[in-house]
């Protein structure tokens, strides 16, 4: 009879008891993974929204110019250097960017701006920006001329409640306006002739045409085809001037950038700031975006690269994102803790149970001739089937609601989904994918039940035979 | 030959605060092949010697040597190991292991001493033979009488061949029946394998079938008295 099947009877000697302390390790595993899967799975969503729609996964800099975002930190790069990166297999394209400030006029209204200037086709590419031009807004006259058609009284009210709202796509414009699919081929039509804005997307060669946020629009009061003026300091203190021409109004999620940011394409951006072939950053864009590939590709092109400039990860461009990830994480972390603590005075419990009711028989065992040692395996070997059958149940349980949450998010609807969608994100709750999380979980449950089979075997140690079987 | 020896034993418990004496300055020994029952009223020292005697505890002054081993001298592991190669233990309310069949307490302490599969299979189907379980091998304690428990325990402490066999209060919580039916079994042991058992009892049954009874009184050896005859 080895320790180990006597410790696997033993286990279903109290079938109740055995039951009751690995279903308790289930729930608290089962739970832990799934809260943990939703809140990793929607940072790493997040993250991807941010990256993908602003900053890239790594930029070339001048060293300053993150601390110190001015034209004097911008750098003219090299072609070669260019080429070379691009040759890396990881690597799709290199996206140079020019970012100042400026003030601009249309009429008598003015606001300081953020000039960007881009590669439109690759910008497009990299953050969508050509799928962000407003399509339909309903401005004051298309209010009222909606008022007068055949659409339903409830979608005609919303119009009112949603006047001035400006959209970049149907499917929150129906969301809002509360029109359903079946609704649609009516009320849509209408919309597009009353509420359509034909904007259009910079191209190449355009120096005198630009797109400007949808609230920067709004406060110029400056609509298509209108001319924005901007006026600012150039490179190495030369004055900054240009006329330019509305093309396009694009509908930015973060509100701060959505009322003061405007795009040029780059030479046009470089002839305004008197600083041909200046960039102030040149975006990465990647094929495999993972922190392996990043950190590999990283290393790779960094060989290239010479001082003053430097690689800057998707960490470090959005230092102030992922802090505040961190510490949210660090909330969640809270909650799996308090939920591990119960857990482990649940295991504990039943260690306490299990030691004072089995005492006499161990001090039985002992003086027949079990070794103390030998016994604290068998009882070790039984907390330790309790925990591996609660955390192995735990996983399994696990899996299926995580992997199907991943490819099927959790979809919000109503004011939620709006806030969501405010902010440029898909309205959804991913799951992430079983990973190292999934790995700690299990190392959290194996040093709680280390920890008990220590207590465990330190109380077995020390059993005086008499005592114990006068129990 | 002597298997047991005890000079001038004292044992003293300072659990409360009032000192117990509860062997006080007892020298006896024990012969190969005996018999024996050390009766008293409760509290007169019984349990506490048998205790001494198989190790599971330590006395306060004197010494004990069983089967030449100074039990004094030995460290807590060993003397753990010793009590399995040269003591049977049977306690009065049987101690079998729940988990497992009649032959698996049997064979209990034959598998902690690494006894080869086979050898350990005939030995097990030897004694159970001999305590009249044969056909109760694959019974767990928990579907046998307290009086088949008890000779399971019997086979048990049997099993490793022992010097001598301890057994405390063993017919206690017998019927009068089984408790006969397991002193005869104690007895065909003794007197065809010349197993030295020493009881502890209070039932005259067990003290009616002694060859040899010693009586204790607040610790102390107040008779030893030898039969010839039963």
């Amino acid at each position: 009879m080895t320790n180990f099947q006597l410790a696997w009877r033993n286990l279903w000697r109290n079938k109740r008891r055995t039951m009751i302390t690995s279903a308790s390790v289930f729930f608290a595993v089962f739970f832990a993974l799934l809260m943990r899967s939703f809140q990793l799975g929607a940072y790493d969503r997040l993250f991807q929204n941010v990256i993908e729609s602003y900053t890239g996964y790594m930029q070339l800099q001048e060293k300053d110019y993150l601390d110190d975002r001015i034209l004097d930190n911008g750098f003219f790069p090299d072609t070669s250097l260019v080429r070379k990166i691009e040759n890396d297999p990881n690597i799709t394209e290199v996206l140079p960017r020019l970012e100042s400030f400026a003030l601009a006029a249309a009429g008598s209204r003015t606001q300081g701006v953020i000039v960007m200037g881009i590669d439109p086709k690759g910008e497009d590419r990299a953050t969508g920006l050509g799928h962000r031009l407003v399509k339909y807004r309903l401005d004051d006259s298309a209010v009222n001329s909606l008022q007068h058609q055949d659409i339903p009284a409830r979608t005609r009210k919303l119009i009112k409640v949603f006047s001035g709202y400006s959209y970049s796509g149907t499917a929150r414009l129906m969301a809002d306006l509360g029109i359903d699919e079946k609704d649609s081929a009516m009320i849509l039509p209408a919309i597009r002739k009353f509420a359509s804005i034909r904007n259009s997307y910079l191209d190449s060669s355009d120096t005198s045409g630009i797109l400007i946020g949808n609230g920067l629009s709004e406060y110029l009061k400056a609509g298509l085809g209108d001319t924005i003026v901007l006026i600012g300091q150039g490179y190495h203190g030369a004055s900054a001037a240009g006329r330019y021409r509305v093309k396009g109004i694009v509908n930015l999620p973060a509100p701060d950038i959505d009322n003061r940011i405007v795009y040029l394409i780059v030479t046009a951006a470089q002839q305004l700031y008197d600083a041909p072939g200046l960039v102030t950053s040149a975006v990465i864009c990647l094929k495999r975006n993972d922190d392996n590939s990043l950190e590999k590709t990283r290393l790779r092109i960094g060989r290239f690269i010479k001082d003053p400039l430097v690689l800057v990860p998707w960490r470090k461009l959005n230092e102030l994102l992922v802090n505040q990830m961190e510490a949210d994480n660090k909330s969640g972390l809270i909650l799996i803790g308090i939920l591990y603590l119960v857990i482990a005075f649940g295991v504990f419990g039943t260690v306490l149970m299990m030691l004072a009711e089995r005492r006499r028989e161990f001090g039985m065992l002992i003086s027949i001739g079990m070794q103390k040692r030998k016994l604290a395996g068998m009882i070790s070997l039984e907390l330790l089937f309790v925990g591996i059958i609660g955390v192995a149940a735990g996983i399994a349980v696990s899996l299926p609601p995580v992997f199907y949450a991943h490819y099927h998010p959790i979809r919000f609807t109503g004011q939620m989904a709006r806030m969501y969608e405010d902010y440029g994100f898909d309205p959804v709750m991913p799951t992430l994918l079983p990973g190292g999380y999934y790995l700690w979980q299990t190392v959290v449950v194996l040093v709680i039940l280390i920890i008990a089979v220590g207590f465990s075997a330190r109380r077995i140690f020390r059993i005086n035979i008499i005592n114990s079987m006068r129990t | 030959m002597k298997v047991v020896e005890i000079n001038d034993v004292h044992k003293i418990y300072h659990d409360t605060e009032v000192e117990v004496r509860a062997i006080n300055g007892v020298t006896l020994s024990f012969e190969k092949g005996e018999f024996t029952v050390i009766v008293g009223p409760s509290g007169s020292g019984k349990t506490t010697l048998l205790n001494l005697i198989g190790g599971l505890d330590q006395p306060t002054n004197g010494e004990i040597l069983v089967a030449g081993h100074r039990l004094s001298e030995l460290r807590p592991s060993e003397l753990i190991d010793f009590r399995m190669e040269h003591v049977g233990f049977v306690f009065q309310s049987y101690n079998l292991i729940p988990v497992l069949t009649a032959s698996e307490n049997v064979g209990f302490i034959m598998s902690l001493q690494k006894w080869p599969k086979e050898k350990r299979i005939a030995r097990t189907n030897e004694l159970l033979g001999s305590v009249g379980l044969s056909d109760r091998g694959n019974s767990r304690p928990s579907q046998l009488s307290g009086g088949q428990q008890q000779r399971v325990a019997v086979a048990r402490a049997l099993a490793t061949r022992p010097e001598f066999i301890l057994a405390d209060e063993p017919t206690a919580n017998l019927d009068s029946k089984s408790a006969e039916a397991l002193l005869d079994i104690m007895e065909k042991l003794n007197r065809d394998e010349e197993m030295t058992f020493i009881f502890s009892t209070h039932d005259a049954k067990v003290m009616k079938r002694a060859r040899r009874i010693i009586t204790l009184e607040d610790g102390k050896v107040v008779s030893d008295e030898t039969r010839t005859e039963n």
